[in-house]
Parts: structure tokens; C-alpha cells; sequence
């Protein structure tokens, strides 16, 4: 399997628009959005540090949303995952690889934002927060990965693209990683907070706040992880059965 | 279904084995109590007209679907375990490709990922793709890509290879090229299964053909075999005036007749008997010619029997 894990990686890393869409990307917003000073109502934190965990997390949110749903689509209309079949590859390891290789390419794509904040925007942290904040945002990004997978199961053809952007920009937007959902109207809160983005940039928020993340956060983003998953494994079995 | 021989002998395990095995798709009977046993070395080929169920016993022999009714062996396991221990090799026409990787990158995964794998440069010599190896995959052509199947299915040090029509998309060259590379495969001891409607891959090539239609075994034999019992010759003459079919159809040993203006063909399992008592019914028959059956026209003729048979 790790042969098949090195070259989705060797393949990710030679796509270039994909490389630019979720590394390079991410940093770009957050130069464009964060240049207001002061801080966001209700947070304490300064717009520079609340936009990046935002970005940070959107950009990790792209990596392993993008590149995974479409390609699974495709590779099970094209018959990929049917030769791979034909190997001793287990059946999971092609998911797993897909996932795996997301992950490598969402870590630089977190990283770079983190840098160009404190480059640029003059962030400062405690080391322990730059750390806890990869680490979150990075574990965190694995319930998403397991949304692409799902879709990449559940979509075919014409119908992956939109239904990957719908939902991609839906979470992106509705989840307040653009703009703070605080700025929403009451309702629309009333349904950001119940959404995995919403309790993904959460948690980042709270290590910079020097808090324990929230448990309501941490109690969605594992409902979230275990739905989409076990939607994922459910499709992917039917998928099998299929051939 | 007659079975005729089988060319290996029987002995210990079967190489693949169906035992009454059925899958069906809606009200379809793809696979219909289908059973049959393949032996060490042997090469066959699995031959029928389209929707007569090839793809779907390829499928499977090689687990990517369950079967309804019955079992399938594959060395006396699983075909998912005799996958996992790497004994199988296989390509099929629906198989696709990994794109935006390399030739060299993907049949060096199909090296790793086998138990008993050969060195990826043999592999990509041996498949007749190492001068298109630093090629990325989804810009070959349909011949190439179908060489890069083929290493894939020959990576490693598999005992039965299976192949689902290799050749389709080659052209004649690419296709004599081609199973030259295979029956080196056949050389080695292996076993070899594909599935071809050109027919006469299935005459050149396999040992053994088995003739599959609307998910039954029809024949089971060699290519001369086949030929036989489908009728040995063929028997085609003009005659003047109105034509009297009914004593025509009362010729013996026929196993069909097609009389179109005023030409008349038959098929005979004697032909000389059948040309003696043709002789004997009075008519003057002209442009009087005898041949021997290809195995297409043997093919034709044995699943149009099975056709009427049915309705």
C-alpha cells in the first residue's frame, strides 16, 4: 500500500493547479482579508490570528476535499479501482491511500498560511500553540477527508464537480471560514454552529485562546467524522458489489 | 452440451473450477448454471457472441462479483485469495488506468504490490512498452494502452493469467506481437484464459475452446473439435428452374440448409454421403463446391442450432 500512497503523492505534487488551488491559495485569502486591525467581536482575537485559523483550516478543507472526490469519481468510472481490485491491494487500501496522500499535501497547505501570518501579519503564538494548532487543524481536516470519499462514491460523472463545489463552498462560507459567522443574521448562526467547519475553526480558535477546545466542537466534528465515514465505508461496499 | 475432452489430464486440483454457477442480473441470466473445470497449462479460450456472458464468468473467476447460485474455486481457495497470494494475473477490457502517472511508475506498482514480483525493466521489455515507459498513461493509445494492461497483468510470477479480449484496438501487427508475448507466458507452464470473438486468435492460440451462449457452455473441446461437431463441411451448389426444398431438407447428414435464388449451401457432418443422395434426387447440380468449416462458420452454426433449439 505504501507504494500506491507514494505515487498519488508523486502525482499530487506534479498537478500544479492543484498544488496552487490548496497551498498557494489559502495564504493569498488571508493576505486580501486580513488587513483590518482590531480584533473580532466576541473573541478577543486580533482579525490577522482569527482570518488565519480560518484560512488555515479552508486550506486543508481544500486539499482534502478537491483533489479526492473527483479522482475517486473518475477512477471508479474508468475502471482503476476495478484493476486495483485485481491485485493484493485490500479493498480498503485505495481509500486509505487517497486519504493518506490528502493529507501530506493539506500539511504544507496549513503550514504556509501559519508562515505567511507570522512573516507577514506579525502573529505571534507560544510555540505550544503553533504545534496544538497544526496538529488540530491537520486531524481535524481528516473528517473532510472522509467527506470527499464519500462523495467521490456517491457522484458520478457531470454530477461530481458541482455537488464537490456546493458543498465545498457551502461548508466554506455557511461554516464562517470566510467571513465570521458572528456577522450572519440570528438564524443563519442558529444553523453555522451545528456545521463541522463551524466546530473545525472552533478549535483552532480555542487553542489560541489559550482554551480547552469546546466539547460541543469536539462532539460535532466526531459525528460528523463517524457519519461521513461510515457513509463512505457503506458506498464504498455497495460500490464493490457493484464491481 | 457435449463435452468432447479435455486436452490436460485431471489431476489434483483444477486450476479454476465452477461448480453449477449462476448470476443473474434483473430477470438476465448472465452466467446459467455454468460448470466447468480449467487444468495446469492449459491455454483457452473462451469464446461467444456478445452478451453471452464472457465478461461476466471472467468477473467472476476473479471475485469482482459474487455468484448467485454455486461456486467458484480458483486453486481450490477464494479467488480473492488466490489473488492475495498473487497466482492470478489479469487484464480486462474495463480495466483502467492510473492517469497522470508514467508507464514505469505504474507497472513498478503493479511489481510492488505483487508477492512474487518480476524486475520492473523485464516487465516493461517483456510487454513490448519500454520505449514508451517515461509516456504518461493517459496518452497512449488504445494498442498501447492495452500492452500496459498487459504488463500490469504480468508483473509477477502469477500461474493463470486471464485476459478479457487483449487485443482489442491493435492492429494486425500489434495483435501477432502480442500473443507472440503471450504464448512465451503459455511456455512457461502457465495457464492461460481469454476471452476473444476474433476467432481466429481462438483457432491459432488455445489448446482448448470453450463456447459459451446466453451463460451456458455449448461446446467444449479443441478448435477441431468445435469444427466438427458444428458440421465438418460445407456444401454449396446452383440449381436451374424452381427449387423443390423439401427433398433438399431431407438430405442426410445435414445440420443446415440456406437456399438463397438459386443457390443452395449446406452444411453436412458426411459431406460425400450428403452429395450421393443429392446426386440420387435427380437435379443437376452446378458449381458444385465442398470445403471444410472455419471455426467461425462452426461458431455460427452451433450457437444458430442452440438459437432454434430455444425457440
Amino acid at each position: 500500500m505504501n507504494s500506491l500512497i507514494k505515487l498519488e503523492l508523486t502525482r499530487a505534487l506534479r498537478n500544479r493547479r492543484f498544488l496552487f488551488f490548496s497551498v498557494i491559495y489559502p495564504s493569498v485569502i488571508f493576505l486580501l482579508v486580513s488587513n483590518q486591525t482590531g480584533t473580532v467581536d466576541g473573541t478577543g482575537l486580533s482579525v490577522a490570528k482569527y482570518v488565519m485559523v480560518s484560512m488555515a483550516s479552508f486550506g486543508a478543507l481544500t486539499a482534502v476535499l478537491m483533489g479526492n472526490s473527483e479522482r475517486i469519481a473518475k477512477e471508479r468510472e474508468g475502471g482503476w479501482v476495478r484493476q486495483l481490485r485485481l491485485t493484493p491491494l485490500p479493498g480498503r487500501g485505495y481509500v486509505l491511500a487517497k486519504t493518506a496522500g490528502a493529507a501530506v499535501v493539506s500539511l504544507p497547505s496549513i503550514v504556509m498560511v501559519f508562515l505567511v501570518a507570522a512573516a507577514v501579519k506579525d502573529v505571534r503564538l507560544d510555540t505550544w500553540q503553533w504545534f496544538a494548532l497544526t496538529g488540530a487543524i491537520w486531524a481535524g481536516s481528516l473528517v473532510f477527508a472522509a467527506l470527499g470519499v464519500a462523495i467521490g462514491y456517491l457522484a458520478s460523472g457531470d454530477a461530481v464537480r458541482p455537488i464537490t463545489m456546493i458543498v465545498y463552498f457551502g461548508l466554506s462560507i455557511l461554516g464562517g471560514l470566510w467571513m465570521p459567522s458572528s456577522s450572519f443574521p440570528t438564524w443563519l448562526q442558529d444553523i453555522a454552529k451545528w456545521l463541522p467547519t463551524h466546530a473545525y475553526a472552533a478549535l483552532g480558535r480555542a487553542i489560541e485562546q489559550s482554551q480547552a477546545p469546546h466539547t460541543q466542537d469536539i462532539a460535532i466534528l466526531v459525528a460528523f467524522f463517524l457519519l461521513f465515514a461510515g457513509g463512505a465505508a457503506w458506498l464504498y461496499r455497495k460500490d464493490t458489489l457493484k464491481a | 452440451m457435449v463435452s468432447m475432452t479435455t486436452t490436460a489430464t485431471a489431476t489434483g486440483t483444477p486450476v479454476v473450477g465452477f461448480d453449477q454457477v449462476s448470476k443473474v442480473y434483473g430477470n438476465v441470466r448472465a452466467v446459467d448454471g455454468l460448470t466447468l473445470a480449467l487444468h495446469p497449462g492449459e491455454t483457452v479460450a473462451l469464446l461467444g457472441p456478445n452478451g453471452a456472458g464472457k465478461s461476466t464468468t471472467l468477473d467472476l473467476l476473479l471475485g469482482l462479483r459474487n455468484p448467485d447460485g454455486g461456486t467458484v474455486q480458483v486453486f481450490g481457495t477464494t479467488p480473492r485469495q488466490a489473488i492475495v497470494a498473487g497466482r492470478v494475473g489479469a487484464m480486462l477490457q474495463s480495466g483502467g488506468l492510473m492517469d497522470e502517472v508514467t508507464v514505469a511508475e505504474l507497472v513498478k506498482l503493479a511489481c510492488d504490490l505483487h508477492p512474487r514480483p518480476y524486475k520492473v525493466s523485464d516487465v516493461l521489455a517483456r510487454a513490448g512498452v519500454a520505449q514508451i515507459a517515461d509516456r504518461k498513461v493517459n496518452k497512449l493509445s488504445g494498442g498501447q494502452s492495452q500492452r500496459v494492461r498487459f504488463a500490469l497483468a504480468t508483473a509477477g510470477d502469477s500461474d493463470l493469467i486471464v485476459l478479457d479480449e487483449p487485443t482489442t484496438g491493435m492492429d494486425v501487427s500489434a495483435r501477432q506481437a502480442f500473443w507472440a508475448t503471450m504464448r512465451e507466458q503459455a511456455d512457461q507452464g502457465r495457464t492461460v484464459l481469454f476471452a476473444t470473438h476474433y476467432l481466429e486468435e481462438a483457432d491459432a492460440i488455445a489448446d482448448r475452446v470453450l463456447v459459451l451462449h446466453r451463460g451456458r457452455l455449448l461446446a467444449d473441446g479443441t478448435a477441431a473439435e468445435i469444427k466438427a461437431k458444428a458440421g465438418a463441411r460445407r456444401v454449396s451448389f446452383d440449381l436451374e428452374g424452381p427449387i423443390d426444398e423439401a427433398p433438399l431438407r431431407a438430405l442426410p447428414f445435414l445440420t443446415s440448409v440456406d437456399i438463397s435464388g438459386q443457390t443452395v449451401r449446406i452444411q453436412s457432418t458426411d459431406a460425400d454421403a450428403t452429395v450421393h443422395a443429392l446426386y440420387g434426387l435427380g437435379v443437376y447440380p452446378r458449381n458444385l463446391e465442398v470445403a471444410g468449416l472455419g471455426l467461425e462458420q462452426a461458431f455460427v452454426a452451433i450457437t444458430e442450432a442452440e438459437e432454434a433449439k430455444q425457440s
